[in-house]
């Protein structure tokens, strides 16, 4: 009974953790809005977490270069599973605008597999609100998944 | 103290300043650009779009069929900067830039925008015409290093009009007319190099 109320409550309070894998910033600038109060994803159970080892959803943003590759997978490998990971913006899924630059090792889904992609540059608050529900729903199927 | 009492009566009654996002819809602003449509019914094959996007995001493949060229056009939203070239730069207006911003996906398929449209091969009678005019299609270039367009290949895209810097070219797509004023013209083949069907001659 005591497990089913953590599962549950679990389920609703999804915890985030954000890696900038050489991103411009834009996206990251959005996911803060979505954060603080004028969107408060909080209100929705979304908290932003201070270390991977306490997250649910991984979210990335920026096209992984090379210098931070071996750290966001690192990183992403922290993460206990079930994990969701989201990419936030066009460039984690495609590269984007950095697409065949020497110093771009992405895109990300070469590396790992990609559970949700936000689309935009940058994503409107919104989108990424949409997004992170996607996320949360998957999370309790892999949890439910794994049971 | 009493200001503050004040205050927190009335934002006790106010509504709070966090938006209702997913209980209220939440219209994005004017001019906002967002998911692409594209109206394949309007596009000329110029291959503007493709040209001058950003991010790569759009690619085109075709197919050939008995009735003529089945062309798609594929804009991938995982790639797409939103920068609205492809549309600035689209002389039929068949790209738009909605104001959709839900654009949120678990498969890659649901980011991506399609549309398909039949270039028609030329009837046989047209070419037929074209033949009784100039034996062959392959137009010759000018000795004075004027360009001259080849209207086998000229899809009257208005293009080269535009980006003549002399205003020496005029283009009727209706009337498939392709005219160039010689006194105007300067010869620095700029239409040459803008022609996306590599039509004009030099």
């Amino acid at each position: 009974m005591f497990k089913k109320l953590i599962d549950n409550a679990a389920a609703k309070s999804p915890w985030l953790y954000h890696i900038n894998a050489g991103s411009c910033n834009g996206c990251d600038i959005e996911l803060v809005a979505v954060l603080t109060p004028r969107y408060d994803a909080e209100r929705l159970g979304f908290k932003l977490a201070g270390t991977p080892r306490h997250a649910d959803i991984v979210v990335v943003s920026g096209p992984v270069t090379v210098q931070s590759k071996d750290r966001v997978l690192r990183t992403i490998e922290q993460v206990p599973d079930p994990k969701v990971i989201v990419t936030l913006g066009s460039c984690p899924r495609s590269c984007n605008v950095f697409k065949g630059s020497y110093s771009v090792a992405g895109p990300l889904d070469k590396y790992v597999p990609i559970d949700v992609s936000i689309a935009g540059c940058a994503p409107k608050p919104e989108a990424i609100i949409d997004g992170l529900a996607l996320a949360a729903k998957i999370l309790k199927e892999k949890r439910e998944a794994k049971k | 103290m009493l200001p503050f009492v004040k205050e927190a009566v009335q934002q006790l009654f106010s509504k709070p300043s966090t938006e209702a996002y997913p209980a209220a819809p939440a219209p994005a602003a004017p001019g906002y650009r967002g998911r692409i449509v594209f109206h394949a019914d309007r596009c000329i094959s110029c291959g503007m779009c493709e040209r001058v996007c950003a991010g790569g995001a759009i690619s085109t493949t075709s197919e050939e069929t008995e009735e003529g060229t089945l062309i798609t056009r594929r804009f991938f939203l995982g790639s797409c900067t939103f920068c609205a070239n492809c549309a600035d730069f689209c002389v039929k207006n068949a790209i738009e830039l909605t104001d959709d911003y839900h654009m949120v996906a678990r498969d890659e398929n649901d980011l991506v925008v399609t549309g398909t449209y039949l270039k028609k091969k030329p009837a046989a009678k047209k070419p037929a015409a074209c033949n009784a005019d100039e034996p062959e299609s392959t137009v010759k270039p000018r000795d004075d290093g004027l360009p001259v367009s080849d209207p086998a290949k000229c899809v009257y895209c208005t293009l080269c009009a535009k980006k003549c810097p002399a205003g020496a070219l005029t283009v009727d797509r209706k009337e498939k007319i392709w005219k160039l004023d010689e006194d105007k013209c300067i010869g620095c083949g700029t239409c040459h190099e803008v022609c996306p069907k590599k039509a004009i001659i030099m």
